[in-house]
């Protein structure tokens, strides 16, 4: 094993899948994931947001932590927790695809401003990622899910997004002298953003209650991944990752 | 009159929103598929937005005036549906869970505004600089790069760079700065930008100097949004969570 503190990131993902049987063993998954998190990050001096492997094991380690309060508010709590197990496992088990970043940083990127534009960013992502679980939840089984806990999930995740966009403006005008850029990631950013404006408009009519509503918040989801994954794997941009 | 109601009954309603929503997000859509494809794209980094669509064929940029057209009538929409909002539901007692939507509306309508300035009067130019090299601005300063400070680890990465700046008037020296990654210098207006180093064989660094007029009103559209926001979102959980604890 090239990275020792991999090890730590293995077991997590063991108590994960356990925890698809008992709820306590995600718990446990979630103490060693963000024990994994503290170490890279105190091995780096910074948060560990750079790079697909930091910020997969982010965006994963997210969703764990942010499922735990709204697992409280859907009464179906254990098909809930198997969405949110497989959601969280996909991403860690994607992010031991790549190899921990280890570079020390460029120095524009050495700033508050950065590590809040990402860590809101990745906040935002687990919640809209909890938000699709729930809408396939919901169309699967009739009852348990409530569609109030998808709206929170996306509310939430609206705020900590439009919150990392703030932010992200604020960085790119004191490093590059402009709040905006045409380039492929901010125009994909700002159909997220739009996109998620939509959700919580259309759900005020009726037409759009109920099935409708769920699908959207599907379909969001695969916007952000396109924007997070896509965007950085296949076009060229700002954001290398 | 009749048009008129008609006309207002038009920006009145949440389809209207939910229309715009949709033409906004196809448009955005097509344009981020025909950005990367296209050369004429890497225009706008260095033009105002307007400049660059005056001087492309509209068949490059027709999904750009589409998308400000869109933007003008979600304008319209957002002011309607704020002030009709305010006005049917004053008497209402939880007038913060009515206000706060509002507020998110005029940090919207503040944004913007700060892309409709900045893509009327925004400049950036990108020169290279050495030590002592001279840079006339467009403001009739010039600004001379006293010293270029590169940090350099045995291993041969730049970790830091920075640039002594000096500004002149008429020949007249007025102001010592420096600058360095994320710390800009600011003059009437402009900002000058260290953006990246060379080391060897000689100092050189890359320059930007820019100008954003729709900072501020971005900075004040996201203040509102964000305010707005967190407001609503703690309404809303509070509702919820008294609804829950009264269902159960």
């Amino acid at each position: 094993m090239e990275h020792p503190l991999t090890l730590i990131l293995i077991i997590a993902g063991a108590f994960y899948i356990f925890g698809y049987y008992r709820r306590f063993f995600v718990y446990a998954g979630i103490l060693f994931q963000c024990s994994y998190l503290l170490m890279r990050g105190a091995q780096l001096g910074r948060l560990p947001l750079v790079g697909p492997h930091d910020t997969l094991c982010f965006l994963s380690a997210s969703i764990a932590v942010f499922a735990v309060p709204i697992a409280y508010r859907v009464r179906d709590r254990q098909r809930f927790q198997h969405g949110i197990v497989a959601l969280v496992v996909f991403f860690m088990g994607l992010s031991l695809i790549f190899q921990p970043h280890t570079m020390p940083l460029p120095p524009v990127l050495r700033t508050f401003w950065f590590e809040t534009h990402v860590a809101f960013s990745f906040f935002s992502y687990a919640l809209f990622g909890i938000a699709a679980v729930l809408g396939v939840l919901s169309l699967t089984y009739d009852g348990g899910v409530p569609e109030e806990a998808q709206y929170t999930a996306i509310l939430v995740g609206y705020s900590f997004f439009s919150l990392g966009m703030i932010f992200g403006g604020i960085w790119a005008y004191y490093a590059w002298g402009t709040y905006w850029l045409w380039t492929a990631k901010e125009v994909w950013t700002v159909m997220v953003w739009l996109f998620y404006g939509f959700y919580l408009h259309a759900r005020l009519t009726s037409w759009w209650k109920g099935k409708p509503e769920a699908i959207l918040g599907i379909i969001g989801f695969g916007i952000v991944l396109f924007t997070y994954l896509g965007v950085s794997l296949l076009m060229k941009s700002s954001h290398a990752f | 009159m009749n048009i008129f109601k008609k006309v207002f009954a038009f920006f009145l309603s949440l389809r209207t929103t939910i229309w715009l929503f949709i033409t906004l997000l196809s448009l955005f859509l097509y344009g981020a598929m025909i950005m990367p494809a296209r050369v004429e794209f890497q225009g706008l980094f260095v033009q105002p937005l307007f400049t660059w669509m005056n001087g492309h064929s509209f068949t490059i940029t027709w999904w750009l005036w589409g998308a400000i057209v869109t933007m003008a009538f979600m304008t319209a929409n957002t002011v309607i549906c704020s002030i009709e909002s305010l006005m049917k539901r004053k008497s209402a007692r939880q007038w913060l869970l009515i206000i706060s939507p509002q507020v998110v509306h005029i940090g919207f309508l503040f944004i913007l505004l700060a892309h409709l300035l900045s893509s009327h009067g925004s400049y950036k130019a990108t020169a290279f600089a050495y030590k002592n090299t001279v840079l006339p601005l467009p403001t009739g300063l010039d600004v001379m790069f006293k010293e270029l400070r590169i940090d350099v680890s045995p291993t041969g990465f730049v970790r830091e760079w920075a640039a002594d700046i000096q500004y002149f008037q008429k020949g007249r020296h007025i102001k010592d700065d420096s600058i360095m990654p994320n710390s800009p210098s600011f003059m009437k207006g402009f900002g000058i930008y260290i953006k990246t180093v060379r080391a060897a064989p000689f100092p050189v660094a890359v320059i930007e100097i820019s100008r954003e007029p729709g900072a501020w009103c971005a900075l004040l559209g996201g203040t509102f949004f964000t305010a707005g926001i967190i407001t609503l979102l703690i309404l809303k959980i509070r509702r919820e969570d008294a609804a829950s604890l009264k269902a159960g």
